[in-house]
């Protein structure tokens, strides 16, 4: 069965910062439709007062790996889009993958071997099966 | 430890726990799954420590052996019941040691971690043993049972513990001292005669790494054949060989079915049999 890899989201950003803008429009409008759409992901909205970091939403998955992805100075709809491509992801490091395909049964038949082809010593030829 | 860092909440951890498993979990049951009985211990001397009275140092808390004895006991009749429907012709040996696999402590714990078990359950060390998280998960089976009834159970033992045996063979799984005399024993009970062994194909006989491919046959026709380095070595591996193909475990078997059960009676029967 399908099991969502996002554990929880945390959503930092300060109340007065110009750059949370989009950050507080985020948790104002959309951020109770985003939490009831995936029941799933635990979502975490902590205000930190003054001017501070940069806000910031930490995605956590469950192989451990923790992601920051900046959001100043981005719209609520943008954040959306982010929450989102965040949710589906799986927590997998984001490196170049060399080949885009795998398989675990390489051959169905058997793998190809020198000996494949070849017939065994047993089996007799020729005349001989005939009695003499 | 993540339940001390900030930004936690235990009772929404647990509900999105139980949405992302597609179950519907009563809670208490979960929440006392959760609860090891060595966090018990340690919460009872830290409050002891403390210094608070006799009637407070008592938790209220039930742990979760109870749940767990019970979640292992239906998850291993499921899995042996599930293989002895997919695999007829194993012998009992086999489909204790198959089970024995996949409830043994590293696969489960493993299975677990991949879950955040570890972050919802409360033990002593941290981080937490593979016995404690074999303990919890088997407990939230156990939970499971409790609140679903056991056809959900079921689905859900079937869905985290087979794809586990994905990609690996039957000995890997099973040890097997000597396949030759296991084989003698399952042809006599079809009664079929005795193997005979015989060189099929050979490479490199004087070299360093030779190669010999020994055939058995039964009255003259082929059972199965194995490679290896040594005339002896070649001949255990062709018994292996025919060994998987008689109990049907090769590797060109048909896929698990994973589909929707219509049957009730067979979780009935598994319940039953504890």
């Amino acid at each position: 069965r399908y099991v969502r890899q996002l554990q929880r989201l945390q959503l930092l950003f300060s109340p007065t910062g110009a750059d949370a803008r989009g950050a507080r429009q985020f948790v104002e409008e959309v951020a109770q439709d985003f939490a009831r759409q995936h029941p799933d992901v635990v979502l975490y909205v902590s205000p930190h007062s003054g001017p501070g970091p940069a806000p910031v939403l930490r995605a956590e998955y469950l192989n451990g790996t923790v992601r920051e992805e900046l959001i100043a100075s981005k719209t609520s709809e943008e954040i959306l889009q982010l929450a989102t491509k965040l949710a589906n992801q799986s927590g997998l490091d984001i490196i170049r993958i060399r080949k885009p395909f795998h398989t675990d049964n390489p051959s169905v038949q058997g793998q190809w071997h020198p000996l494949t082809n070849k017939p065994s010593i047993l089996t007799v030829q020729g005349p001989r099966l005939q009695p003499q | 430890r993540r339940s001390e860092k900030p930004n936690w909440d235990y009772h929404a951890e647990i509900q999105a726990f139980s949405h992302r498993l597609q179950e519907n979990f009563a809670l208490d049951l979960l929440k006392t799954a959760f609860v090891n009985p060595c966090y018990v211990e340690s919460e009872e001397a830290r409050r002891r420590q403390l210094g608070l009275d006799k009637d407070a140092v008592a938790l209220q808390l039930q742990d979760n052996t109870g749940l767990a004895e019970r979640g292992l006991r239906f998850a291993r009749a499921y899995l042996a019941q599930c293989f002895e429907g997919a695999y007829p012709q194993l012998p009992a040996k086999g489909i204790e040691a198959l089970v024995n696999f996949l409830t043994s402590q590293e696969l489960v714990s493993y299975v677990a971690q991949n879950l955040s078990i570890q972050d919802l359950a409360l033990c002593r060390d941290f981080p937490a043993p593979p016995d404690v998280l074999q303990r919890t998960f088997l407990a939230v089976i156990g939970a499971l049972l409790e609140s679903s009834g056991p056809e959900r159970a079921g689905i859900f033992v079937r869905d985290f513990f087979i794809p586990q045996l994905i990609g690996k063979d039957l000995f890997e799984i099973w040890e097997v001292v000597n396949p030759m005399g296991l084989l003698l024993e399952e042809l006599t009970k079809r009664n079929v005669s005795a193997p005979e062994p015989r060189i099929t194909r050979q490479l490199g006989v004087s070299t360093v790494l030779p190669v010999y491919f020994v055939g058995l046959y039964c009255d003259k026709k082929i059972l199965a054949e194995g490679p290896g380095e040594t005339l002896l070595a070649a001949e255990e591996e062709a018994a292996r060989v025919a060994l998987r193909k008689l109990y049907g475990y090769t590797e060109n078997r048909r896929p698990w079915d994973y589909s929707k059960p219509k049957q009730g009676l067979a979780a009935e029967k598994a319940i039953s049999s504890n």
